[in-house]
């Protein structure tokens, strides 16, 4: 079943003024209830431009935005509602965190809902144990943080709003690897939990290939390619002409096919490199 | 809104007035808005407004960016305008009613100060399109250096590096602001209803990380700056000296006629405000 539809959506920053700039143009999507996807592309590719409409942040300047089959704009009230159904965290949101302890900023979102007390505390704890804060560290102030732990405690302002949606852009940005993992592997747990759509936008390949089912590659404003990951990288090749990192293994595949090997590029994964290189030397009669 | 505002920004180029000495475009641009005050006649206004539109012309900027940079003016000049316009009892009376009453020197009022804001935005914004942040705090640190008998040692440096950093922030607060606002609005913080004690209370999760980050940019700074040795202004010599060129005497003479030119038209001519 389709939750959010966009239907020709084009966005133009400073519309009706000499200062026009067309973000995004005729984008068509639909994103089904319970999918993971991914959103790529280049640095101004339009990827922040699109998600901010998945919540109303933006109006298109032409188009429409469905969510559960109901235009998002079509009144105030409803895109406020929406900002609440379709759970956005920005990048860095680390930033955004404003609070005296982390328990009140988590609470922010559910605050702004109107909620009960006791409904408000049971999101902020289910939303804290999401991203793995504990008690102790609710009753801190958000400044006290370390890094890693600020940026999860803002995922956790999202996801206390029980969103429909969770979209996140670039969750892992400026984080080391081991950082990286862990909000990656939250980001799964929390979707097996919840049936939630998630929808991750990343400029690494890497983090989305690895997690999502299906991958949108954004390019100069419009949708390049709207797939299952398998199918994405079949034309691994293309995604690098568009100055896209493809993951390091798809790398050494693209290179050793440069090399004149008759080998697969569509590979993203260390399992999949495995077995396609054993199936080269066997072929080949090297291994055995 | 807070996107519009472009004062303070560099827009590097290759026009006169980029090339000029920084020093000399900081007392010129002084000296012509002092001058923009000392017109009152309706000749010397046109010769302040005919110098604003040369200046600008000459800096070669784009018009878009210079019409964008007064964009955020015009609310102000609108209720000021109405102000003149309505309570300026100076004059012969043109219009009366009940409530309203317009006069000539109402009109005379409005028109001076409509122009004179104008040129007074454009010329500051010139200096600092036209100039970059480091040519500024140059040309400012020399024009200061007198006050070192004063035993102002490291003050005047240190003065014009804060005066360069606060102008270079301001592009970055704006945007941080933008981003701020759009997260909290993500999380259905409402800024368009309620009264005003609940609006300003709305602005705090605004507020609050724009000042936690600026306190960041301050620290991160600050380590960039002594990672690169920065110890303050003494002994610090320039890896470009200020002089001035052929240049800058013609842009010195421009000046000159045109201080000259205003007080001239200020003595022929009847002061109308």
């Amino acid at each position: 079943m389709s939750l959010l539809e966009l239907k020709n959506v084009s966005y133009t920053y400073g519309a009706g003024t000499p200062f026009e700039i067309t973000a995004i143009k005729n984008i068509n999507l639909t994103i089904e209830k319970g999918s993971f996807v991914g959103i790529i592309g280049h640095t101004g590719s339009g990827k922040s431009t699109l998600v901010q409409h998945f919540n109303a942040l933006l109006k298109p300047t032409e188009g429409q935005v469905l969510l559960n089959g109901e235009d998002i704009n079509r009144s105030k009230h409803s895109a406020h509602e929406a900002r609440f159904k379709v759970g956005l965290c920005f990048q860095y949101p680390e930033y955004q965190l404003f609070e005296t302890t982390v328990y009140k900023d988590i609470a922010f979102g559910p605050t702004n809902m109107g909620l009960s007390e006791e409904e408000i505390k049971a999101r902020v704890l289910e939303a804290a144990e999401f991203v793995g804060l504990t008690d102790e560290l609710l009753n801190k102030s958000p400044f006290e943080l370390s890094g890693g732990e600020k940026r999860r405690a803002a995922i956790a302002g999202i996801i206390a709003m029980r969103p429909e949606v969770l979209v996140l852009d670039e969750p892992t940005a400026g984080l080391d690897p081991s950082g990286r993992k862990k909000i990656l592997s939250m980001i799964c747990e929390y979707r097996e939990k919840t049936d939630s759509t998630v929808i991750i936008v990343s400029h690494s390949m890497e983090d989305v290939a690895a997690i999502a089912d299906k991958i949108i590659v954004m390019n100069k404003g419009q949708v390049y390619k709207f797939a299952d990951v398998h199918e994405i990288f079949a034309h691994s090749g293309e995604l690098a002409s568009l100055g896209l990192e493809v993951p390091p293994v798809t790398n050494i595949f693209l290179k050793l096919k440069e090399m004149g090997l008759d080998i697969r590029t569509d590979i993203y994964t260390k399992d999949q490199a495995e077995k396609e290189l054993l199936r080269y030397l066997q072929k080949e009669g090297i291994a055995w | 809104m807070v996107r519009d505002i472009t004062i303070g920004q560099y827009f590097p180029g290759n026009s006169v007035l980029h090339n000029a000495d920084p020093r000399l475009k900081l007392v010129l641009s002084f000296v012509s808005i002092v001058f923009v005050f000392v017109c009152n006649n309706f000749y010397s206004l046109a010769l302040v407004l005919a110098f604003t539109v040369v200046a600008v012309l000459s800096s070669r900027i784009s018009l878009k960016v210079i019409l964008k940079g007064l964009r955020p003016m015009l609310l102000l000049l609108i209720f000021t305008s109405a102000l003149q316009l309505f309570y300026n009892k100076q004059g012969t009376e043109l219009f009366v009613s009940r409530f309203i009453t317009i006069t000539t020197g109402g009109i005379f009022t409005t028109i001076f100060m409509v122009v004179r804001i104008i040129c007074l935005v454009l010329l500051s914004s010139l200096l600092t399109y036209t100039t970059s942040p480091t040519q500024l705090t140059d040309g400012i640190e020399r024009l200061l250096s007198p006050l070192k008998v004063f035993g102002l040692k490291n003050g005047v440096h240190t003065l014009a590096m804060m005066m360069t950093i606060a102008l270079r922030f301001i592009p970055t607060l704006i945007d941080e602001i933008d981003k701020i606002t759009n997260a909290q609005k993500a999380r259905g913080a409402n800024f368009e209803t309620g009264g005003i004690v609940q609006r300003a209370k709305a602005l705090l999760p605004i507020f609050i990380p724009l000042l936690v980050n600026s306190f960041r940019h301050a620290f991160e700074l600050s380590l960039a700056m002594s990672a690169r040795c920065y110890n303050g202004g003494e002994g610090r010599t320039r890896m470009k000296q200020l002089k001035l060129a052929a240049r800058d005497y013609v842009l010195m003479a421009a000046e000159f006629i045109f201080v000259g030119g205003v007080i001239a038209l200020n003595i022929i001519f009847e002061s109308v405000i």
